[in-house]
């Protein structure tokens, strides 16, 4: 099947120790973040899409479908995240219909982390993947080279450190739905307010056994407050004292007369 | 397809103009346990027997019936081992279709899809002609459809069809049972009772199965429990 060419990586770094300056990358800022809490997981991500410094979305969708059990939040260029959690969620839903089984969170981390590990981080997306299947809650984070760690709760983009601060103050193990939430909305807006790469509004996912709800815009901090009311007037109109039309070619007048021109 | 040294297609015309090793599959499908489908006004239905080799194989792990898509079974006469292909082809074929154009596969598609993989395989290297006939029934927004594939790949869309051993005594019985207006519990009594009639042995929701698709668009297969019920309603 040939596999990722990198001749092209080769020359880009012969070219930077040449004196090249590297095109920088358009880093999509984002913070994503997941908790495991009594019946199952949460994850939680903010809507903002940046291209450089200008926000490219200011609602985009973070948490991407995976299976009906399983969600994955996506952090890096949006178009890898996109395209690795579609094509992941496709495979499984092959297997499903093959096994006649529920998907496993393991399978798809299986899955993600091999496409990942075999484009050298090339693809650039960092994930946090968090499901309940029959073995129970599961969650996640993948890294863009194809490594993984299983972990109670977790944060990825460039505001996790932003949102990391607000779990490690005050996860506990056991939380209730309503707490776990309010954690994880509390995280997320850490991240809205503290990084310029994420913003807008905190979506999150509740994934229990048999049931997931999607909080789409759970928490809008970031309303548009002024809207001019009185719209746009513009104020007086030059006064017409004179108009002279001018053609710019001639008009001739085609007059038909007679019969059409015989053979 | 085409591998190993044969190059050459081993379906090969005869003088009088026709493919033989087409008209063999055909031969192993008629040899093969009936199975029949009906279109109803709203929904359709498809049915087989499900005669296991001995009374010591645990009959639920065989499922003749398959699920393609969500709103779209198919069911088979002829080689059990041949359809496993074809549906693995067209699970993966509808999810292609899926991932390319957002929009869950139209019943059309997905049939001239498989139809194709199937001529493909009585025109290439090394390969028959796989032998199976399939009932695909599906319901998309065109309505309840119910096609008929056969090992050439050929198709056509039925209103009623049956395939396999007792064809043409059920078809028969089709013929004249079959009615536009049927509604679909109405349609599963129909392919109870042509069933019945060449059924060998007792008739019971351990030795045939039955998958049907109606407005709600989500294809089933019926539980032996949910089958004896029907049988009931009918005897």
């Amino acid at each position: 099947m040939g596999g990722f060419s990198f001749d092209l990586c080769k020359r880009n770094e012969m070219l930077v120790q040449k004196g090249l300056k590297q095109p920088s990358f358009l880093k999509t800022g984002t913070t994503i973040v997941g908790l495991i809490f009594r019946d199952g997981v949460i994850l939680g991500a903010d809507t903002r899409a940046t291209e450089g410094p200008i926000v490219a979305d200011k609602n985009c969708e973070k948490i991407h479908y995976m299976a009906p059990n399983i969600y994955c939040c996506g952090a890096g260029t949006a178009a890898d995240t996109e395209a690795v959690t579609d094509m992941v969620s496709s495979q499984l839903k092959l297997h499903r219909y093959h096994t006649g089984r529920e998907s496993k969170v393991v399978t798809a981390l299986t899955h993600l982390k091999s496409h990942l590990f075999s484009y050298q981080g090339h693809v650039q997306a960092a994930l946090v993947l968090g499901g309940v299947d029959m073995t129970g809650p599961h969650l996640h984070t993948i890294y863009p080279h194809g490594s993984t760690d299983t972990l109670p709760f977790a944060t990825m983009g460039s505001g996790s450190l932003a949102a990391m601060s607000v779990f490690e103050s005050k996860y506990r193990e056991g939380m209730s739905r309503d707490e776990g939430i309010k954690l994880v909305a509390e995280a997320i807006s850490s991240g809205i307010f503290n990084d310029l790469g994420s913003g807008s509004n905190v979506d999150i996912c509740v994934i229990t056994k048999g049931k997931r709800e999607y909080l789409r815009n759970y928490l809008l901090p970031n309303p548009r407050m002024y809207i001019s009311e009185k719209g746009y007037s513009f104020s007086k109109k030059t006064e017409v004292l004179f108009t002279k039309i001018t053609p710019l070619r001639e008009v001739v007048e085609v007059i038909e007369v007679g019969d059409a021109m015989e053979e | 397809m085409g591998d190993s040294q044969y190059s050459f297609s081993l379906t090969t015309f005869s003088p009088s103009g026709k493919l033989v090793q087409i008209e063999h599959a055909l031969t192993a499908v008629g040899s093969g346990q009936t199975s029949l489908g009906i279109k109803a006004a709203n929904g359709v239905v498809i049915a087989t027997e499900k005669k296991l080799p001995s009374i010591l194989v645990d009959e639920t792990s065989v499922q003749k019936i398959q699920i393609l898509t969500p709103n779209i079974g198919v069911v088979y006469s002829g080689m059990g081992p041949d359809s496993r292909v074809l549906v693995r082809k067209s699970r993966k074929q509808a999810e292609q279709y899926f991932r390319l154009y957002k929009e869950p596969i139209p019943v059309t598609q997905l049939v001239r899809e498989t139809a194709t993989v199937m001529q493909e395989f009585t025109q290439s290297g090394g390969v028959r002609p796989f032998g199976v006939s399939l009932l695909v029934a599906g319901y998309d927004d065109k309505g309840p459809q119910l096609y008929q594939v056969d090992p050439s790949g050929s198709y056509f869309s039925w209103k009623a069809s049956a395939m396999g051993k007792n064809v043409s005594n059920a078809k028969t019985f089709l013929e004249k049972r079959y009615d536009e207006e049927t509604e679909l519990d109405d349609a599963v009594h129909t392919a109870i009772l042509t069933l019945k009639e060449g059924f060998e042995g007792q008739i019971s929701g351990k030795n045939i199965e039955i998958g049907m698709i109606d407005n709600d668009k989500i294809f089933r297969i019926l539980t032996p429990s949910e089958i004896e019920d029907y049988l009931n309603e009918v005897a």
